[in-house]
């Protein structure tokens, strides 16, 4: 144990993804009915992708990593930006982000 | 114990907490600055690893724009929080159980990877620029991708606009500058002729 | 960077300039001249096919690379991309008569199908994860926006929201896979990658990568246990966008599961092998099951979709080159039926009400005979019955997994093909044997007509003439 305190290694990185991965998966479970803490939930498991890559791009000292993580970040925006007008359009619709409500389409 | 490790944990455990915050707090407004809180710590872990260039991105995007945006939509949208919540106790043995497994599955795998053992490799020289050295790669090696981004940013303007966009003639109220500048002096001022008559209660 | 890069990649280059074009001529259009956008779009088709065509790469038995190792061009791809088009220009003649109908006709929808098109030339093109993630990421944004596109629609949105939040935990778990194969490799070419997961040889994160990996395949075609989305997507999508995502994003998909699993990961074959049969077996079985209790022909048609990317991962799990080919014959022909289905369905739509319930096909031979036989000919097609071209590509799969030894599979396939048939009939039943509801008539512009009759008339004269689609198939890999 004494290891993973004198000395940063891979591991530390990893294993900080690994849990943040961990708690974004378990928000998507619990915040099934609402969409945008789902949102923020899919935010989160980004970041925890994003962590991983940059501190493999650092371990194998490579530019490669960053510039994955350089374009998740664009891609995230727009991602956003699309999901969150989504969410203005259904809203308009129904007057609400209830996911538990959304069961016009059953079958 | 190094300064560096200090930090990482101490940063590590803002950013876990904050992460764990996001998920279980009750406002959406909440869990969005939590949110904000967890990208900044997420910034100066990448610090420790030196892609200053990234961590500063970070922060630039996430928190100047899309958590901007996120707590916009949040608040501008009145939505019915206690309806929300429903379900949440429910669910929340399986949201445990299913982070502990994923979590426990994942860190197996990195340990027995031995990654502990994997030091990192010693930092960039003095006077190194992550900024210059990604631009670099952006540029030229990743230039094709790097296009193929600027289209996804493209179709997220187009689709943004497309789907919430409703056309002037609906909004109201809008300002028309080139209307603005014409107006004359006799659309503006109407000269009403009163008689002078002198109001004796009000008087002076 | 080089000329000969730009050169390799021109087709790409085209479709992109000419979509930056058109959203710039939508917007001087006047309101009734909009049908123009469709007709330019269709032209900008033909010319990327020829460009495609003409200038084919050299030796088409050598890939070629260009812009560093991120794109490649081999025959595979020219071939898909060819498909694409034609199959995007026959969804663009049934759509501009769907969003007239619908009062819809706007230039985003083409401009964002052509930025679709253009992901899914990225993504059948790509050569490293990171061409993967964004060509991917183009497809899924695009057609997230598209499912909304009928803003007053409760159904379309929430059609979107669904697609949206599902399809952005499936790319979460991709990149994670993906960030875990970057790290035990160290590079982000597939080429590189492949090499190092040879070498590297029994490696447990390697394992964990490819779970992940698969996840995001099995998503984005749509293969059960990840094809939550497929029912309320197809059902809520307006018929026209419901038809795009059938159709150029299969055949993406095909390609990535190709490129990633093949070009990159061919050393752990065996393991997904294993992976994919699971998800084939199960796609199989429920879709064709879910697919009988439907009485609606888009939820139908949804399910009959889930079932068809069963089949095509049969071929894809085989792993062989015979395999492959017989999956990318299947990804085409799905893509051309599935297409022709819902052009019937469109043609049947009047003002606001789209004909997706099964009742509304009731005696549909009274009341147009030419459209019952096409719709005949494209359900046969579906059902895999001999002649129909959709026999050929479910006996080649089903011949590619029977070489590798999978009899269980293969007998599996069989059954359920059979099973599944059954729902296809249905509709025929309907359309020849009841009394119509209404009598209406079924009218749609004459470019709409010609391009359905060539488009049903090709499932009988594709399965005559299958050798050559066979041999073109054959020879990409």
């Amino acid at each position: 144990m004494s290891a993973y305190l004198t000395e940063l290694t891979l591991a530390h990185f990893l294993t900080l993804g690994a849990i943040l991965f961990s708690l974004s998966v378990a928000g998507i479970f619990l915040n099934r009915k609402n969409v945008i803490i789902l949102l923020m939930a899919i935010e989160l498991m980004l970041l925890a992708v994003n962590m991983n890559f940059v501190a493999f791009s650092r371990f194998h000292g490579n530019a490669d990593g960053q510039v994955f993580v350089f374009f998740i970040l664009t891609v995230a925006a727009a991602e956003a930006a699309i999901g969150l007008a989504i969410l203005v359009v259904l809203f308009r619709n129904r007057n609400t982000i209830n996911v538990a409500e959304l069961d016009d389409l059953k079958g | 114990m190094s300064i560096q490790v200090l930090v990482f944990y101490l940063f590590g455990t803002i950013l876990t907490l904050s992460a764990l915050s996001v998920i279980t707090v009750r406002n959406p407004v909440y869990a969005a600055l939590f949110l904000v809180l967890a990208f900044f710590s997420s910034a100066a872990i990448w610090m420790l690893l030196e892609v200053e260039f990234l961590a500063i991105t970070l922060v630039l995007v996430y928190v100047g724009a899309v958590m901007v945006l996120f707590l916009f939509v949040v608040m501008m949208l009145d939505v019915n929080l206690s309806r929300l919540r429903e379900g949440f106790a429910r669910y929340l043995p399986v949201g445990i159980l299913v982070a502990l497994v994923m979590a426990g599955e994942l860190l197996l795998v990195i340990w027995t990877k031995g990654a502990e053992k994997l030091p990192l490799p010693p930092g960039n020289p003095e006077g190194f620029s992550n900024t210059t050295y990604l631009g670099e790669r952006l540029y030229t090696e990743y230039l094709f991708p790097f296009e193929i981004a600027a289209v996804i940013l493209l179709v997220a303007i187009v689709a943004a606009i497309t789907l919430t966009h409703r056309g002037r003639s609906e909004g109201g109220r809008y300002q028309d500058p080139a209307r603005q500048v014409q107006v004359t002096r006799d659309e503006r001022v109407r000269i009403v002729s009163m008689p002078a008559v002198k109001d004796k209660e009000n008087g002076a | 960077m080089t000329a000969s890069d730009l050169f390799i990649a021109l087709p790409e280059l085209f479709i992109l300039v000419m979509a930056c074009l058109i959203m710039l001529i939508d917007l001087y259009l006047p309101e009734n001249r909009r049908g123009m956008v469709s007709f330019i779009s269709v032209l900008t088709l033909l010319f990327a096919g020829i460009m495609v065509m003409r200038w084919q790469a050299v030796d088409s038995s050598t890939a070629q690379y260009a812009f560093n190792g991120t794109f490649v061009r081999d025959r595979m791809a020219d071939v898909l991309k060819v498909f694409c088009f034609i199959v995007l220009g026959a969804v663009f003649v049934y759509a501009k008569h769907y969003l007239r109908v619908f009062k819809l006709m706007c230039g985003e929808y083409y401009v964002l199908s052509l930025f679709l098109l253009l992901g899914a030339m990225v993504l059948i093109s790509a050569a490293s994860l990171l061409t993967v993630y964004l060509g991917l990421e183009l497809i899924s944004l695009s057609s997230y926006a598209l499912v909304a596109l009928n803003r007053d629609d409760r159904r379309g949105a929430e059609a979107a929201m669904k697609y949206f939040i599902l399809g952005s935990l499936a790319s979460g778990l991709l990149l994670y896979g993906m960030s875990m194969l970057y790290g035990v490799t160290g590079s982000l070419s597939l080429s590189d990658i492949a090499a190092s997961v040879a070498i590297a040889g029994d490696n447990v994160m390697l394992v964990f990568a490819l779970v992940f990996v698969v996840v995001g395949i099995a998503f984005k075609l749509g293969a059960v246990p990840f094809h939550m989305w497929v029912p309320d997507v197809y059902h809520g999508a307006p018929a026209a966008v419901t038809m795009l995502i059938g159709s150029v994003p299969k055949l993406a998909a095909f390609a990535m599961a190709i490129r990633l699993l093949d070009n990159g990961l061919v050393p752990m074959q065996g393991d997904w092998m294993a992976m994919l049969t699971v998800l084939a077996a199960l796609s199989i079985i429920v879709g064709n099951l879910v697919a009988i209790a439907q009485t609606n022909l888009k939820r139908m048609l949804a399910y009959s979709t889930i079932s068809h990317m069963g089949f095509l991962l049969l071929g894809v799990l085989a792993g062989t080159a015979q395999g492959y080919s017989a999956a990318m014959f299947y990804a085409i022909t799905y893509a051309i039926m599935s297409t022709g289905a819902f052009a019937v369905l469109i043609m049947l739509s009047k003002s606001g009400i789209e004909a997706e319930n099964l009742d509304d096909y009731k005696g549909l031979n009274q009341r147009n005979p030419l459209l019952a036989a096409l719709m005949l000919m494209l359900m046969f097609s579906m059902a895999g019955i001999p002649v129909f071209v959709g026999f050929f590509a479910k006996w080649l799969v089903i011949q590619a997994i029977l070489d590798v030894g999978l009899l269980w599979l293969a007998v599996v396939a069989v059954v359920f093909s059979v099973i599944g048939s059954f729902y296809y009939l249905r509709v025929v039943k309907l359309m020849y044997f009841d009394e119509p509801e209404t009598t209406d008539k079924v009218t749609a512009p004459a470019d709409f007509r010609f391009v359905l009759t060539v488009n049903g008339v090709a499932q009988l004269l594709m399965g005559i003439f299958a050798n050559a689609l066979i041999a073109l198939c054959v020879a990409s890999f």
